[in-house]
């Protein structure tokens, strides 16, 4: 059969298939139209163009990363250079990427950090053995006159000036043994 | 019955409308498109008269049953009416309607992945009387390409049906597709092949 004779037949086909419309569908419709219909705006366009993109998951969790990001350098009150982005990215990257686990390069991407924001920070970790979780990798004085201090498993504590001179004590003292 | 002696006298009809009643078609269209931008009520029941059969029977030949087709059709109305704003130009609000149309099926297949395509079954079968044979082969091949038809991929189906069964020009169901003419020409032309292997 050639295709003429197909147009000539779905051509005739298309009447054939007007089965009778449901008489009440025109009124029931017509009951439903609501009071105001959709003025044109601006807004709702861009939020149907946002919609259309259908972004993929990866994509639209890169977008919420890098909006958080920018959301905590704006309204925490930090410097949103792009540098200070970049080590935001990697201190977040690393956070989840690692499940978990902090690593010596981590903490101190987070010390350069703070000495960068003109913080009052030392480091410990050239001398400190990753494979102690309790060697003191760094101490950070916060406004209060107390002590943040970070350890090799990645836990944080808060401690006073004498607590913060027994922990390095103690660092000194296995470092002599 | 009514219904079909309409759509075929709309076909017969087809060469004058494009004349000078079809400009006047466009303007009436082009008109009520404005009207309903402007939030009159009774612009969106006139679109609902002029248009609700073509919608219904839009729906029945994409392979929707008939409960699925009514509520689809009713969607098609309410999309059209929150989304009137976004309709450019004025003149284009029967391939804007037909668009919205073709989404509203889309998400429907989408949504119910496991349904299937049904047919519109009412294909009237030929008197008795002479050529019994010839009018029941004739018959036979509609029924077969009605199958056929239905059995078509999604896009495919659409192309057909736009342009053979709900008269849309070629420039029209391009633009309801979002495709380009020649783009909807090929289309057109592996749906007609495809059915031409299975209607003996």
């Amino acid at each position: 059969m050639e295709n003429e004779q197909i147009k000539e037949l779905l051509t005739e086909l298309g009447p054939r298939l007007a089965e009778p419309v449901p008489s009440a569908l025109g009124e029931q419709i017509k009951q439903r139209i609501p009071h105001r219909l959709a003025r044109h705006k601006i807004s709702w366009d861009t939020v149907n163009i946002i919609i259309d993109l259908r972004l993929s998951k990866s994509v639209a969790a890169a977008v919420i990363v890098i909006a958080m990001i920018l959301l905590l350098n704006i309204f925490g009150g930090r410097d949103s250079t792009v540098g200070g982005i970049v080590q935001d990215g990697v201190l977040l990257v690393k956070y989840w990427g690692g499940a978990g686990k902090v690593d010596l390069a981590t903490v101190r991407t987070k010390y350069e950090h703070l000495l960068q924001r003109g913080e009052d920070v030392t480091w410990y970790g050239g001398s400190a053995s990753p494979k102690d979780g309790n060697a003191v990798l760094m101490h950070q004085k916060s406004a209060d006159g107390k002590y943040i201090v970070t350890f090799a498993d990645g836990r944080e504590r808060e401690v006073n000036s004498e607590e913060l001179v027994e922990l390095l004590a103690r660092r000194l003292q296995g470092r002599a043994k | 019955m009514a219904e079909q002696q309409a759509d075929l006298a709309y076909l017969k009809d087809e060469p004058q409308e494009l004349g000078g009643s079809r400009e006047r078609l466009e303007q009436k269209r082009h008109s009520l498109a404005a009207r309903l931008k402007a939030g009159d009520r009774t612009a969106a029941a006139e679109l609902v008269d002029e248009y609700y059969e073509q919608m219904y029977l839009y729906m029945r030949r994409l392979g929707h049953d008939r409960q699925a087709s009514e509520d689809l059709t009713q969607e098609i109305f309410f999309n059209a009416w929150h989304h009137i704003g976004q309709l450019k130009n004025d003149k284009a609000l029967n391939s804007w309607l037909y668009r919205i149309a073709g989404n509203v099926s889309r998400l429907y297949w989408r949504r119910h992945k496991h349904k299937e395509v049904v047919g519109i079954e009412s294909i009237d079968a030929p008197d008795a009387g002479a050529g019994e044979s010839d009018a029941f082969g004739h018959y036979e091949q509609l029924e077969q390409l009605n199958y056929a038809v239905s059995r078509l991929p999604e896009k495919l189906r659409q192309t057909v049906v736009l342009h053979y069964m709900q008269h849309l020009t070629i420039a029209e169901a391009a633009e309801v597709a979002c495709i380009r003419q020649g783009t909807f020409k090929s289309r057109l032309n592996r749906a007609l092949n495809a059915l031409r292997k299975s209607v003996t």
